[in-house]
């Protein structure tokens, strides 16, 4: 077995052994600020005119007058029963919860992301192609101001032009109101496909393109810069000047020996893009009332709903974790430069 | 390289995002004659015993019915009643008789023991069911159709209490798992529409057909929340709704819409005014225990100068904390805006002229009107009084502000109210009452909680009184207490407003009833 690969094995598992610990501390933070945080879900949900004795028995039936050790012991061995709890402000059980709302974000962080390569790369490219020309100063233009955009403006304005304006798209919503929605994985775009629902799937994708395009946008101002750098640096590399000597066409150059070169530092950025991805897309789900799981964690801080903010920020927080763990193993095993 | 391939797959993608947008730009019409109403923000449950929120009472009441409801001229309607409630002699039992025509959703009959399990699970498990204020006593069932109601201590505002959505009458058998935990996603009940499907942001109401009374005008409604006020108004303006109601939506879009419904391009609707906005002042502690600061406070308050600022008038400047609806001709009015006055009380009290008094005023940081409240009048007090008052202001988020409220913590704070029930004891008794008190001063009550710590014996013996008084006598001792709070200004009301609905030119205009609910059955559409 290569030593390379035991050393990224070994990296790998001592990574994954810290999830775990990672995630008792994020649990841990989170259940304590939650409580030093003035108010609790009986304010939120009774509002200012509740007598003391209707907040103390909501209270106490919400199980909040218990000291906060045992809430805490409590929240710590159902959290290792993989027992989320239940939402304290409608009973329902938050991994319920999350496995509603959670698809909708993926589903739209994936379309983001692809609609983010699609714009960034080939302006990146025409940038370099046409570089210190016309074109090259239109793609500079494009890539710094998209990531310079605030995501709440460029929302607002994308739904101001495109949806209220024009009436190309809806204002918000995931999907038809009049219509059924397909119910398989949650992923309503793949749930069209494999109930072989055409208008369901139309339907989707018109809800999906303005959100996921505005976000692709903003994101992708990161790839085309990252790229164009990356690849211009592949261009001046001694393997694409000797490829460039043996004959070798511009097409088999580009596709064969400066694009997988450059597409490596990228891959790091996209593992910081997931990231930033889940903080983008409250203000875009916020915007185009997009039923997600960001907008269902701010929904629950305002609401006091501890149990639900441990669940989403913890599922998050996993996700994350391990996205990025598996962007590092991907990029140790791309990368052979790259040792653990 | 951009080679063919990728030119065509670009090509593809564009199409088909055009061909969607294209193909569903006219979606709306798949379904003419059931109406798209859209509201801010998602709905948690439509158990009435759970809901305390604006938007969930609105659907509640298309979903069931109340024993009686308000007219808009405050008249008790009977609805699931057959007739008007009779008080025992010694006002300790009422008896309600019931229609023997309603049906549950389930199909199952609706009579006096589903009223009693409504009541008893709502006294149980109900969130709000400090709003029954240990009232209800019991409830008997001497046959199918009559209903006795026992009460602890003669109550007339029970009357309001019985037109509560809270109290819609609730299926026992489709409840009979939900006794004492809340039933969120579904809702059985006896009224004109069937909850066909729920979801925390759509909701679809289908017309009951085996509904008693009058059958709704449309083919059903289609609920859907958003979570902004920019797509609230977008959705109307670009014809994606038919009907928008929103209280929570911005005032610069309020005015947007009012304007669009002068220019007749939209249509909108309005309820009786309901919601009071006022000033809590807490009377315990420096600077507001004393009574001269007060007056002076609330005659520096400009309420429509802060109206036309804030809200472009579309709000109403009141000076009392009852809407006005309810108080006939009698009406009680609380200081008014006189700047001169304001100063010469200050002056009295040793402040101007070098002695500034210093106040802070809270308000809450997510409602954005409360901001501009408390932006417009520290500008009015800095242009008009800076030799006299300088108020510093902090925005706080709202549940803090609730939490914080009976610790005594804000000297001033901005809120607002809307009572629980249609009736002017749900506006007085939460802010004014007190259980237990010391030299004026609340330690434990209702008032402790509206953050006044404010408390007189004399409106404690009003509120007794006015419970065992009917009609004009009880409305006396109603007005009565208001007089004696407007003296003591433990508050200072701002404006009151209207829950307010706007429809496209081809709906029908929106109409509310007395208790300030849309009547979404009376939506339908016009060009058929």
């Amino acid at each position: 077995m290569n030593r390379n690969f035991i050393k990224t094995l070994k990296y790998s598992l001592i990574k994954i052994f810290l999830i775990p610990i990672n995630l008792w501390i994020i649990a841990t933070l989170v259940f304590f600020l939650l409580r030093v945080a003035p108010g609790d879900p009986v304010d939120a949900m009774l509002g200012s005119g509740a007598t003391l004795e209707a907040r103390e028995i909501l209270r106490n039936n919400l199980g909040l007058n218990q000291s906060i050790h045992i809430q805490y012991f409590t929240f710590l061995k159902n959290l290792l029963h993989l027992n989320l709890g239940l939402s304290l402000s409608n009973q329902q059980p938050v991994i319920e919860i999350i496995r509603n709302a959670l698809p909708a974000s993926i589903e739209l962080g994936v379309v983001s992301f692809i609609v983010a390569i699609c714009i960034g790369f080939p302006i990146g490219y025409l940038g370099l192609k046409n570089k210190d020309k016309k074109l090259d100063g239109v793609s500079r233009i494009i890539g710094i101001s998209s990531y310079a955009i605030p995501p709440f403006w460029g929302a607002m304005m994308a739904q101001l032009l495109f949806s209220i304006f024009i009436r190309m798209f809806p204002v918000g919503g995931r999907f038809p109101i009049f219509q059924e929605q397909p119910q398989i994985t949650g992923f309503i775009i793949i749930d069209s496909i494999l109930k072989n629902n055409f208008s369901a799937l139309v339907g989707s994708i018109y809800h999906i393109s303005l959100p996921a395009i505005t976000l692709g946008f903003l994101l992708s101002g990161i790839f085309s810069r990252s790229f164009r750098l990356n690849l211009e640096k592949s261009y001046q590399s001694d393997y694409v000047e000797a490829a460039i000597c043996r004959g070798i066409n511009d097409r088999n150059i580009l596709m064969k020996y400066a694009l997988p070169n450059s597409l490596l530092p990228i891959l790091t950025i996209s593992g910081v893009t997931i990231a930033s991805l889940a903080g983008g897309a409250l203000l875009i789900e916020v915007t185009f009332s997009w039923p997600g799981i960001a907008l269902r964690l701010q929904e629950a801080i305002f609401q006091r709903d501890y149990n639900l903010v441990q669940g989403i920020v913890i599922v998050t927080s996993f996700l994350i974790v391990s996205l990025n763990l598996i962007v590092d193993i991907l990029i140790a095993f791309f990368d052979p430069r790259i040792k653990f | 390289m951009f080679n063919i391939c990728t030119f065509k797959f670009y090509k593809t993608l564009i199409f088909l995002i055009f061909f969607t947008s294209i193909n569903f730009s006219c979606g709306k019409s798949n379904n003419p004659k059931k109406i798209t109403l859209a509201s801010s923000g998602k709905i948690e449950s439509l158990d009435p015993a759970r809901v305390n929120t604006i938007k969930a009472l609105q659907i509640i009441s298309s979903l069931g019915d109340t024993l009686y409801e308000f007219s808009k001229d405050g008249k008790l309607i009977p609805r699931l009643a057959a007739d008007m409630p009779v008080f025992s002699e010694d006002k300790l039992k009422i008896y309600i008789n019931l229609r023997d025509d309603v049906l549950f959703h389930d199909g199952s009959k609706f009579d006096s023991n589903a009223m009693k399990f409504t009541i008893n699970r709502f006294k149980k498990i109900g969130t709000t069911n400090y709003i029954l204020g240990n009232k209800i006593k019991s409830i008997e069932t001497p046959s199918k159709y009559r209903l006795v109601i026992n009460l602890n201590m003669p109550s007339s505002s029970v009357e309001g209490l019985l037109t509560s959505p809270n109290l819609s009458p609730l299926s026992p058998l489709a409840y009979k798992d939900f006794n004492d935990k809340f039933l969120n996603n579904e809702f059985v009940g006896t009224g004109k529409y069937l909850l066909k499907r729920f979801t925390n942001n759509i909701q679809i109401l289908e017309p009951n057909i085996n509904y008693w009374g009058k059958k709704p005008k449309n083919d059903g409604i289609n609920i859907v929340g958003y979570s902004n006020s920019n797509s609230l108004y977008g959705a109307l303006k670009s014809k994606q709704i038919d009907v928008l109601l929103s209280n929570s939506i911005d005032d610069v879009q309020r005015d947007m819409l009012r304007r669009l419904s002068e220019n007749n391009k939209i249509k909108e609707g309005r309820s009786v005014p309901n919601e009071i906005s006022f000033i809590s002042l807490r009377t315990n502690k420096k600077p507001f225990n004393s009574l001269q600061i007060r007056q002076a406070i609330a005659k520096s308050l400009n309420r429509e100068l802060i109206s036309k600022k804030v809200s472009y008038g579309l709000r109403v400047p009141t000076r009392s904390i009852v809407p006005a609806k309810f108080k006939k001709n009698l009406l009680v009015s609380w200081p008014s805006y006189n700047i001169e006055e304001a100063k010469k009380i200050l002056k009295k009290q040793g402040f101007c002229n070098g002695n500034v008094l210093n106040f802070p005023l809270t308000y809450r940081s997510n409602v954005p009107t409360d901001k501009l409240i408390a932006l417009a009048w520290q500008q009015d007090v800095n242009s008009s009084m800076k030799d006299c008052i300088s108020m510093e202001i902090n925005g706080v988020e709202s549940t803090t502000i609730y939490k914080n409220l009976s610790e005594g913590i804000y000297e001033a704070v901005i809120l607002d109210w809307i009572g629980g029930y249609s009736d002017p004891h749900s506006y007085l008794k939460p802010l004014l009452s007190c259980k237990k008190s010391e030299m004026n001063i609340c330690i434990e009550g209702q008032s402790v909680f509206s953050g006044s710590f404010w408390a007189s014996e004399q409106v404690e013996k009003l509120f007794l009184e006015s419970e065992s008084k009917y009609g004009l006598e009880r409305l006396k001792k109603l007005i009565e207490i208001e007089q004696i709070a407007s003296k003591s200004i433990p508050y200072i009301p701002i404006w009151i407003s209207s829950q307010k609905a706007w429809s496209q030119k081809n709906i029908s205009k929106p109409v509310f009833n007395g208790g300030g609910q849309i009547i979404m059955s009376d939506l339908q559409q016009l060009n058929e």
